[in-house]
């Protein structure tokens, strides 16, 4: 792991975030390639594994992040229908609903006056909850899966900024050598 | 690469903040854009569904309530569909505010690196 360049003043902070290594931002390049002992291609090639690692990381959280907008608004859905039989309770008349049986099949149910409704938990589990814990227990994972969402926003913001980090500074050690060469091009026929 | 590469124009981590900062904007630029399209959709899929109402000679309506079609009389479904188009245009606008704020900001930040680091960098769309 490259260490970071002693010169960098209070950088952005943060050495790392959740597994994530920070991209040490390099004050002069010149220092960088000694402190790192590489010459300019290893630590292009270095630079560019960080990178790609850096996507992969990204693509995973990008997978997550997809996964959590999915499973919100279900959950959003699931509280409209609880909050309806709630608002129905005590009206006295069935509420009648079409669902869907299968692809394009739909069937009628008449669902009467309830005080409780069942809940899927996943892994093949369903509990029954009386109207009012179902919406407590409903909001509570609404805002879990809220407060995930933002902190893998975060994340993929700091990767992101380590990514730009890292490809600027790729350039920068391009650019450095090419600057390199020319000033030895300029100066080895003076040489003769 | 760029001709100006072998310039020796140095990039302080004030600069390197703010392209980071570019780059964040706009990548929420680029999200921005989705969720105004959605935004604008759904809109007029509410419009769409208002008017049909208003055509519509039946009492009872079908409207959707989570994954089923709950029969709801007319003039419940028509105060729904209000109270979601407040809501939806209420968003509308703050995505659209949102996005203008970015805008401003991106063309900030462009003046400040084009400024400094002219050909060495590149911060249009592709």
């Amino acid at each position: 792991m490259a260490t970071a360049s002693s010169s960098s003043p209070s950088s952005s902070g943060v050495p790392e975030r959740r597994g994530i290594p920070a991209a040490a931002f390099v004050e002069d390049v010149q220092t960088y390639l000694s402190q790192l002992g590489l010459d300019v291609n290893s630590a292009l090639a270095f630079l560019q594994e960080r990178l790609q690692q850096y996507r992969l990381v990204e693509m995973k959280l990008l997978a997550q992040q997809r996964e959590l907008q999915a499973k919100i608004p279900d959950i959003e859905k699931c509280l409209d229908v609880v909050a309806t039989l709630l608002a129905k309770k005590g009206a006295g008349e069935a509420l009648i609903a079409d669902f869907e049986v299968s692809e394009g099949i739909f069937s009628r149910a008449c669902i009467e006056d309830t005080d409780s409704v069942c809940l899927w938990l996943g892994a093949n589990v369903m509990l029954e909850y009386p109207c009012e814990e179902a919406t407590t227990l409903l909001q509570s994972n609404l805002e879990n899966a809220r407060a995930s969402l933002e902190v893998l926003v975060a994340d993929l913001q700091f990767l992101r900024d380590q990514v730009t980090v890292t490809q600027v500074t790729i350039a920068r050690v391009y650019n450095w050598d090419v600057h390199q060469r020319r000033t030895r091009q300029v100066a080895a026929p003076m040489d003769s | 690469m760029q001709q100006g590469g072998g310039s020796e124009t140095e990039v302080t981590w004030e600069d390197q903040q703010n392209i980071n900062k570019f780059g964040r904007l706009n990548n929420r630029l680029h999200e921005l854009e989705d969720e105004i399209k959605i935004a604008k959709e759904t809109n007029e899929n509410l419009e769409d569904s208002s008017n049909e109402l208003i055509l519509t000679d039946e009492e009872v309506v079908r409207f959707q309530i989570g994954e089923v079609f709950a029969h709801v009389p007319k003039e419940e479904v028509e105060g729904r569909i209000e109270l979601m188009k407040e809501a939806n245009g209420k968003n509308l606008e703050k995505l659209e505010q949102e996005k203008d704020s970015i805008v401003a900001q991106m063309a900030d930040l462009k003046k400040i690196l084009y400024g400094k680091f002219k050909d060495s960098i590149n911060l249009e769309e592709d």
